[in-house]
């Protein structure tokens, strides 16, 4: 399975971090791996809409976009507009983050 | 009816009437000319909404004049901890000591700090202009890296400690979120494209005013960066945004390199970031830099005040691009200091140099009003900037 989040919006606009990363599920300890699966099964992400949230009123907001493809071939896009009420994609969202940020540790733990 | 019990600050209570009459009659002429400027942008915004009619929504009545108000600053900040389930816990209500949370200490002067400056320099009481109470609510969410306006009030997150440190360390982003506010009831400019970049520009106008007035700064002192201190020492950059110098506040591995132009030349067209509205604010954000050094002094004096006119002025439309906002500007600097003096030429040449034109005939009368003569030739177009 690959994951792949893109985060746009916010306070400011880092192209950095709008490029999509990209999480191959093999890669990871297994215990990531594991708990990103049962994540996306118990959000029923391949039921989601296309788009989560609604555009109100108010001004710097993220807007994420998560992309999961399994190995089945199936492939499927959710928008996320915050606050992420939905409680399942919400902790989808927290693993992905937390996720891109041990990945980032490490790469920068071996390119110092 | 108010559902609140309001906390009456004492000095802001008799500043406006009693300091300004004082003023009016002791002070020199500088301050006396400055305080009468202050009263009389009602009286120009009465007109000229009279003549606009039923167009003005009823929520956007006139603020009564500083004379007859008094200060209703009413802080409440709001521990999240760490979930995202707003509204969370009261922490800190207006008059109450500082907290041994950092956060909700900064947060709360910082709100202090964005409605003194609106109230005190701009004669604005509050958002709303009718002492709409401030919320904050801090450490939202995880490792959260932002802090937005809902439409209601701010949020801030605590940053993740590897690329963001917590978002209530930079005064000028409390005000940055807080004008998102204020343009919300006075634009409104719709977040998309060149409006929405004039709508994130004044909010890094006025964010940046805050700080400044904090820090007692003039317009040659400031550092006119956006978001000093937001980022932690392992990124390569000084902060989100540079004012004075767009595309210079960061170059780094992870984060990329700063993306903003000061110059219509370099203008970013993209669907990304709702058209780019963090993107090219760095063109009008530096006209505004070049506005204020220009005329020197404290940045919220005079440049400040024209742009806000601008901001308040109901010919600003809601998908205004920079060349119509520039006019008003234009306008403003001379229906508040005189035409063709510095100040109006100083605005003039500050939108020049980022590309931006504003002819003399189009920045002259307004284009409809009582007792205007329309021009014999063909019919104005809106600005197509």
């Amino acid at each position: 399975m690959r994951i792949e989040l893109k985060r746009e919006g916010g306070v400011a606009f880092f192209p950095g971090l709008n490029r999509p990363r990209g999480l191959d599920l093999a890669s990871l300890p297994p215990e990531t791996a594991e708990a990103l699966q049962r994540a996306v099964r118990e959000a029923r992400f391949f039921e989601q809409p296309a788009t989560v949230g609604t555009a109100a009123r108010g001004a710097d907001r993220i807007r994420y976009t998560i992309t999961v493809e399994d190995d089945g071939g199936r492939r499927h896009s959710v928008q996320l507009l915050e606050p992420v009420e939905e409680p399942h994609l919400r902790a989808l969202l927290e693993l992905l983050k937390q996720a891109e940020k041990t990945q980032r540790a490490s790469a920068r733990a071996q390119h110092p | 009816m108010r559902p609140h019990s309001r906390h009456r600050h004492s000095l802001h209570c008799i500043l406006p009437p009693y300091l300004s009459r004082e003023i009016a009659r002791n002070g020199t002429r500088e301050q006396r000319e400055r305080i009468l400027r202050t009263l009389s942008i009602d009286t120009t915004f009465r007109s000229m909404r009279v003549a606009r009619g039923a167009m003005i929504p009823l929520g956007q009545r006139l603020i009564p004049s500083p004379m007859m108000v008094e200060s209703q600053l009413q802080r409440t900040i709001y521990d999240m901890k760490n979930t995202e389930a707003l509204p969370g816990t009261v922490v800190r209500t207006e008059g109450q000591g500082d907290t041994s949370d950092v956060c909700v200490n900064e947060a709360y002067n910082g709100l202090g700090a964005t409605y003194d400056l609106f109230w005190e320099v701009f004669a604005r009481n509050s958002i709303d202009g009718m002492g709409m109470p401030l919320h904050a609510h801090v450490h939202y969410g995880e490792n959260y890296n932002n802090a937005f306006w809902d439409g209601e009030r701010m949020v801030f997150g605590d940053g993740d400690g590897d690329l963001f440190n917590r978002f209530t360390i930079a005064v000028d982003i409390i005000g940055h979120e807080l004008t998102h506010g204020v343009t919300e009831h006075d634009g409104p400019l719709t977040y998309f494209s060149q409006s929405g970049a004039l709508n994130e520009s004044i909010s890094d106008v006025f964010g940046s005013l805050v700080k400044q007035r904090v820090l007692n700064q003039k317009a040659d002192q400031a550092d006119w960066l956006i978001g000093e201190g937001l980022f932690t020492d392992n990124v390569e950059g000084v902060a989100l945004r540079s004012m004075k110098d767009p595309g210079t506040a960061y170059d780094d591995d992870v984060l990329g390199k700063d993306p903003q132009p000061g110059h219509m030349r370099s203008f970013v067209k993209t669907w990304e970031d709702n058209g780019g509205v963090h993107i090219n604010s760095g063109i009008p954000n530096r006209a505004f830099y070049l506005v204020a050094t220009q005329l020197g002094g404290y940045a919220w004096e005079r440049a400040g005040h024209i742009w806000y006119e601008a901001l308040r002025d109901p010919r600003l439309r809601s998908n205004a691009g920079f060349g119509s906002f520039a006019r008003l500007t234009v306008m403003a600097a001379g229906r508040l200091y005189g035409s063709d003096k510095d100040e109006e030429k100083a605005v003039r040449d500050a939108w020049n140099q980022v590309g931006i034109r504003v002819s003399r005939e189009r920045a002259g009368e307004p284009a409809w009003g009582p007792g205007v003569q329309l021009p014999q030739q063909a019919q104005q177009q809106p600005p197509t900037h």
